[in-house]
C-alpha cells in the first residue's frame, strides 16, 4: 500500500524579481527517500521551505498526509510530523545535547522549572530507539560537524517528524560521516517507515541513498525518476537543460621548477589558538597541489598566511625563491602571486563598487589606466574591463553595475577573471566553485588548468574533494593543522578520506 | 546625455521630496506658533538675499560648511568617522592666531602660510591620535573624537584665559588681536566674506578632484567599502585610513584659521558655534558625496542666514531653521526604508503577475 506523504499542487513562489518556483506539482510518497538536485538557486529550498512553513507560497496548495495545509508556519509544519536540518545548523552551542534535543518541549518539574534528568531519559531513550549515538551531556559546540548533526536529526525526531527534510546535509562532511549519514537515514526509513527528501546538488549521493529523484531547474521541476533509471550524467545534463559531459581535463607539460616554497609554518587563527602547526609544501611551476581538508583545519589560516592577510608565527614562505614571510598582500603580491579567495563576498569583492572597479583592483596604478600617474582614465578602465566580462562569460547587468547585483557564480567569475588576468607565476585558489553553478564549475575549472598547462605553479584548496581529485597533480591532507599524508598518481578517496580525519596519525600512535 | 542618465535620480527625488515636507512642517509649526508662513518665507528669502551683506555673510557660512562637510567625506569614504572636527578645528584657530600674533611683524607672505600650516599640522595631529587608535588598536573613533572634542574645547579656553590671554583686560577669555595687515581682505564690506573663500574653492576643487578622478581616490573608496578587500587587494589600508584622518583634521584646522584670520581676528569660542557638526550634517544629508555636499552647503547657508532675516523682519525665532534641518534628516533617513519597502512591494506585485499571465498563457 503506497500512500502520499507530500503533495505539492501548482505551487509559485515569487520574490521580488524571481520567481523561485514556477508551478510545481509534486507527489512525496511514504516511506521513500526522495532527492531534490538542481543548481544553486534552482529553487529547491524554497520549496522545502514552504513544506516547512517558513515561506507562504503565492499559488497553489500544499497537501501533508492527504491534508491541505492552510497557514504556512514552522510550528504548523511540526505539528503535522515535518522536521526540517537545516544547512546551517539551529542549535545552541552552549547547551548540551540534551538540552537542545528537547529545546521548545522541555520537560518540566512541577510546570516551572526545567527537568534536565528528563531531558537526559529522553534523549537516552530516543538516541537508543533510532539506533543514533550521542553523549546526551556532553556541549553541542564541542562535537563535530557530523555528531552536530545527528543532534539536529534527534531533535525533529523528538518533535514527532515523520516527514524529514535534510537541506545539503553532506556539504560539511567527510566521506566517512557521509556515509554513517546514510547508514542512519535507511535505518529510519527501513525500520520506522519514515520519509525522507534530501537536497543536494551532488550527484553521486543521489545514485546511493534515494529511490526517487527530482530534478528542478529554474524553479520548474522538470522531471521525477525512478534513481534506478538515471545515471550520473542524465541528471547533469537534466540539471543544466543540456547535455553535459565531464571530460578528463587535458593536462599537458611536466612540472618545472620550484615557485612556492613553505617551510615549517606555524599559524595561529583570530583566537590565538594555534590553527597551522608546523606545515611544510612545495608547488613547481605546472603542477595543481590540492589540499584535501575537512573545513576548520588549518587550510584557511594556512592560506592567509602564504598570501599575506595574516603574519604567521613562525615559519618561512618563499615565493619564486624569495622571501616573503610576513609581507602585507600588496609586496606579495608585486612578487608574483594572484589569490583567489575562499570567502568571495568578505574578501574578494566590494560589493559596492561596479563590477569594471572590481575587475580593475590591484592595477589602479598602472601606466595605462592613469594619466601622469594619478588621474584615472575612465575610458580604459572601461575598455578593460569590458574585455575581461567577455572573455570570462560573465553575465550580469553590465561593468556599471554594482558587484554585489551578481549571482554568486558570476561574482566568482568576476574575482576569477581578475585574479587570473595578472599573468602572476603563483596562484593560491580557495574554494573557486563554493555555490557557483554546474555550466560555470566547468568553465572554471577548464581556466584553471589552462593556467597549469601554461606553467604557472597552483595551490588548490576546496572542500568539495571532487573537484580536489578532478585538478591536482598531488594532494596533501591537512588535520589539525599538521599534514598526514601527500598522494599522488592515482588517488583513492577512501585513504584520503581516512588521513583527512588523522586515520594516518592514528596508525601511528596506535 | 549619458551625464544625465548618471545622476542618481533617486537620491534627488528623495530630497527634494524631504525638503518639501521640511518646509510643509516648518509652515504647519508657524501657523501654529501664531505666525504666517507665508509671510515668514518670503522674510527669509528677503533676509538671505535682501542686501549684500547678508550674501556675504551667506557665502563665508557656506565656505565653512562646505570644507567641514568635505572634511567629513573624506573620513568616511575610507571608513573612519570623523567627529572630532570641532576640536580640531578650535585648535587650528586658536594656536594659528597665536602664531600670527607671534610674527606679528613679519610680512604676511611669511606670516600667513606659517600660521596655515600650523593650523593645519595641530589640526592633523589631534586627528592622528583617533587615527592611529582606530587602526592599530580598533578604539572606535566616534568615541575618541567626542572626548577629544571636549578636551581640545577646554584646552583653547584656557590658552585664551592664560598663557595666550588678550593683553586688554576687558577682554575675557580672547586672544590677542593680529596685525590689521594679516586679516584676509574682506570682499564684500560689513559682511564675513573675505579672500578665505578663494583659497577655499581651491581646496573644494582638489579634494573633489582627489576623490573622485584620482587612483588615490579610488583606492580610499574600495578600503571604505570594505577594507578586507582593499587589504586583499594590495592597498596598503592603515596607512591610507590614518592619512585620510590626518588630511580630514587639517581641513578643520584650516577652516578655524580662516575663521580667525577672516573674520573674528583674535581666538574667542565664537569662531566656531559647532559649525563642524554642521558641516558633519550636511554631509550625512548628501549621502558623504563631494558635489551634493558643495550644493547643500549653499542651500543650508541661505536657509540659516534666511532664518536669522526672519527674525529680525518678521520676529520669528530663528530656531525654525533647526527644525527644518532636522526634518530633512529625519526624512532623509526614513526615506531609504520607506522607498525600499515600496520598491519591494511593486516588484512582488509585478512577480505575481508575471505568474498570472504566464499561466494563462499555459491554458490558452
Amino acid at each position: 500500500m503506497e500512500q502520499t506523504a507530500v503533495r505539492f499542487e501548482h505551487v509559485s513562489m515569487a520574490f521580488p524579481g524571481v520567481l523561485a518556483n514556477d508551478d510545481v506539482s509534486l507527489e512525496i510518497k511514504k516511506g521513500e527517500v526522495f532527492a531534490l538536485v538542481g543548481e544553486n538557486g534552482a529553487g529547491k529550498s524554497t520549496l522545502m521551505n514552504i513544506l516547512y512553513g517558513i515561506l507562504t507560497p503565492t499559488d497553489g496548495r500544499v497537501y501533508i498526509n492527504g491534508s491541505p495545509v492552510d497557514r504556512f508556519a514552522p510550528r504548523a509544519a511540526i505539528a503535522r510530523g515535518v522536521g526540517m536540518v537545516h544547512q546551517h545548523f539551529m542549535l545552541v552551542p552552549s547547551f548540551t545535547v540534551a538540552e537542545n534535543i528537547v529545546l521548545s518541549r522541555e520537560p518540566r518539574k512541577g510546570r516551572i522549572f526545567f527537568d534536565s534528568a528528563a531531558a537526559r531519559r529522553e534523549t537516552e531513550a530516543l538516541s537508543a530507539e533510532y539506533g543514533l549515538a550521542v553523549d546526551p551531556s556532553a556541549v553541542v559546540g564541542d562535537l563535530s560537524v557530523g555528531l552536530q548533526q545527528r543532534v539536529e536529526i534527534l531533535k525533529a525526531l523528538h518533535r514527532g517528524a515523520e516527514i524529514l527534510i535534510l537541506d545539503e546535509p553532506t556539504a560539511v562532511l567527510t566521506p566517512q560521516e557521509t556515509e554513517e549519514l546514510f547508514a542512519v537515514i535507511r535505518r529510519i526509513v527501513g525500520q520506522r517507515h519514515m520519509t525522507v527528501i534530501i537536497i543536494t546538488h551532488k550527484l553521486y549521493e543521489v545514485m546511493a541513498i534515494s529511490d526517487r529523484v527530482g530534478v528542478m531547474r529554474k524553479g520548474q521541476l522538470v522531471g521525477v525518476r525512478d534513481t534506478a533509471d538515471v545515471d550520473e550524467k542524465l541528471l547533469a545534463s537534466m540539471m543544466v537543460g543540456r547535455p553535459m559531459l565531464y571530460d578528463e581535463l587535458e593536462k599537458t607539460g611536466t612540472p618545472g621548477k620550484e615557485l612556492l616554497r613553505v617551510e615549517d609554518l606555524k599559524v595561529r587563527d583570530s583566537r590565538g589558538l594555534a590553527a597551522v602547526r608546523g606545515v611544510s609544501l612545495s608547488v613547481r611551476a605546472g603542477e595543481v597541489l590540492g589540499i584535501a581538508a575537512v573545513e576548520g583545519n588549518g587550510q584557511s589560516e594556512l592560506i592567509e598566511a602564504i598570501t599575506g592577510m595574516i603574519r604567521p608565527e613562525s615559519g618561512k614562505v618563499f615565493l619564486l625563491d624569495r622571501d616573503v614571510t610576513g609581507q602585507d598582500p600588496g609586496a606579495i603580491r608585486a612578487v608574483g602571486l594572484a589569490h583567489v579567495p575562499e570567502d568571495r563576498l568578505a574578501t574578494g569583492v566590494s560589493a559596492q563598487a561596479t563590477v569594471a572597479d572590481n575587475l580593475l583592483a590591484g592595477r589602479q596604478r598602472e601606466k595605462r589606466f592613469t594619466r601622469f600617474g594619478f588621474h584615472r582614465r575612465m575610458s580604459t578602465v572601461e575598455r578593460y574591463a569590458s574585455q575581461l566580462y567577455e572573455r570570462f562569460d560573465i553575465r550580469g547587468a553590465g561593468t556599471q553595475a554594482p558587484a554585489g547585483s551578481m549571482s554568486g557564480g558570476n561574482m566568482q567569475k568576476v574575482v576569477i577573471a581578475r585574479e587570473f588576468s595578472f599573468d602572476a607565476p603563483v596562484l593560491i585558489v580557495a574554494q573557486p566553485t563554493r555555490g557557483v553553478d554546474v555550466g560555470a564549475i566547468e568553465f572554471i575549472h577548464s581556466q584553471i588548468i589552462a593556467k597549469r598547462n601554461q606553467g604557472c605553479a597552483i595551490l588548490l584548496c576546496s572542500a568539495d574533494l571532487d573537484e580536489v581529485f578532478r585538478l591536482s597533480d598531488r594532494i596533501v591532507t591537512l588535520y589539525e593543522g599538521r599534514i598526514t599524508g601527500e598522494f599522488s598518481g592515482t588517488f583513492s578517496k577512501d585513504e584520503i578520506g581516512w588521513h583527512m580525519t588523522g586515520g594516518g596519525k592514528r596508525e601511528e600512535a596506535g | 546625455m549619458d551625464k544625465l542618465k548618471k545622476l542618481n535620480w533617486g537620491y534627488l527625488g528623495s530630497l527634494a521630496v524631504s525638503v518639501l515636507l521640511a518646509f510643509a512642517i516648518g509652515a504647519a509649526i508657524l501657523a501654529v506658533a501664531g505666525f504666517d508662513p507665508l509671510r515668514a518665507y518670503a522674510a527669509m528669502a528677503e533676509g538671505a538675499f535682501s542686501s549684500a551683506r547678508h550674501i556675504g555673510d551667506l557665502l563665508e557660512y557656506a565656505m565653512v560648511l562646505c570644507l567641514t562637510g568635505l572634511a567629513c567625506v573624506l573620513g568616511s569614504r575610507v571608513g573612519i568617522f570623523n567627529v572630532g572636527g570641532e576640536g580640531q578645528l578650535l585648535l587650528g584657530a586658536v594656536v594659528s592666531c597665536q602664531v600670527g600674533v607671534w610674527l606679528g611683524s613679519f610680512s604676511p607672505w611669511i606670516a600667513l602660510p606659517a600660521a596655515a600650516l600650523a593650523a593645519m599640522a595641530v589640526g592633523g595631529l589631534y586627528a592622528l591620535i583617533p587615527g592611529f587608535l582606530k587602526v592599530k588598536v580598533k578604539v572606535n573613533e566616534v568615541i575618541t573624537t567626542i572626548m577629544l572634542n571636549t578636551i581640545a574645547a577646554s584646552l583653547c579656553q584656557y590658552l585664551a584665559k592664560g598663557p595666550w590671554k588678550n593683553p586688554n583686560k576687558n577682554m575675557v577669555a580672547a586672544t590677542a588681536q593680529l596685525d590689521p595687515r594679516l586679516w584676509f581682505k574682506s570682499l564684500i564690506p560689513g559682511s564675513n566674506l573675505s579672500t578665505a573663500i578663494l583659497a577655499a574653492a581651491v581646496i573644494t576643487v582638489l579634494t573633489w578632484y582627489v576623490m573622485e578622478k584620482t587612483s588615490k581616490g579610488y583606492e580610499m573608496r574600495l578600503t571604505g567599502q570594505n577594507p578586507r578587500f582593499a587589504f586583499f587587494s594590495g592597498i596598503k589600508t592603515d596607512r591610507l585610513v590614518i592619512g585620510c584622518m590626518v588630511i580630514s583634521g587639517a581641513m578643520c584646522g584650516l577652516v578655524g584659521m580662516f575663521r580667525v584670520y577672516g573674520v573674528e581676528h583674535l581666538y574667542r569660542s565664537s569662531v566656531s558655534n559647532q559649525y563642524y557638526f554642521e558641516g558633519l550634517t550636511v554631509a550625512m544629508i548628501a549621502g558623504y558625496q563631494p558635489v551634493t555636499v558643495i550644493f547643500l552647503s549653499f542651500f543650508f547657508a541661505i536657509l540659516k542666514t534666511g532664518a536669522q532675516g526672519m527674525e529680525l523682519t518678521a520676529g520669528v525665532p530663528n530656531q525654525i531653521y533647526l527644525i527644518i534641518q532636522t526634518v530633512i534628516i529625519f526624512c532623509m533617513a526614513a526615506e531609504s526604508g520607506v522607498f525600499s519597502s515600496l520598491r519591494a512591494g511593486a516588484q512582488r506585485r509585478k512577480a505575481q503577475e508575471d505568474i498570472r499571465r504566464k499561466e494563462g498563457r499555459d491554458h490558452a
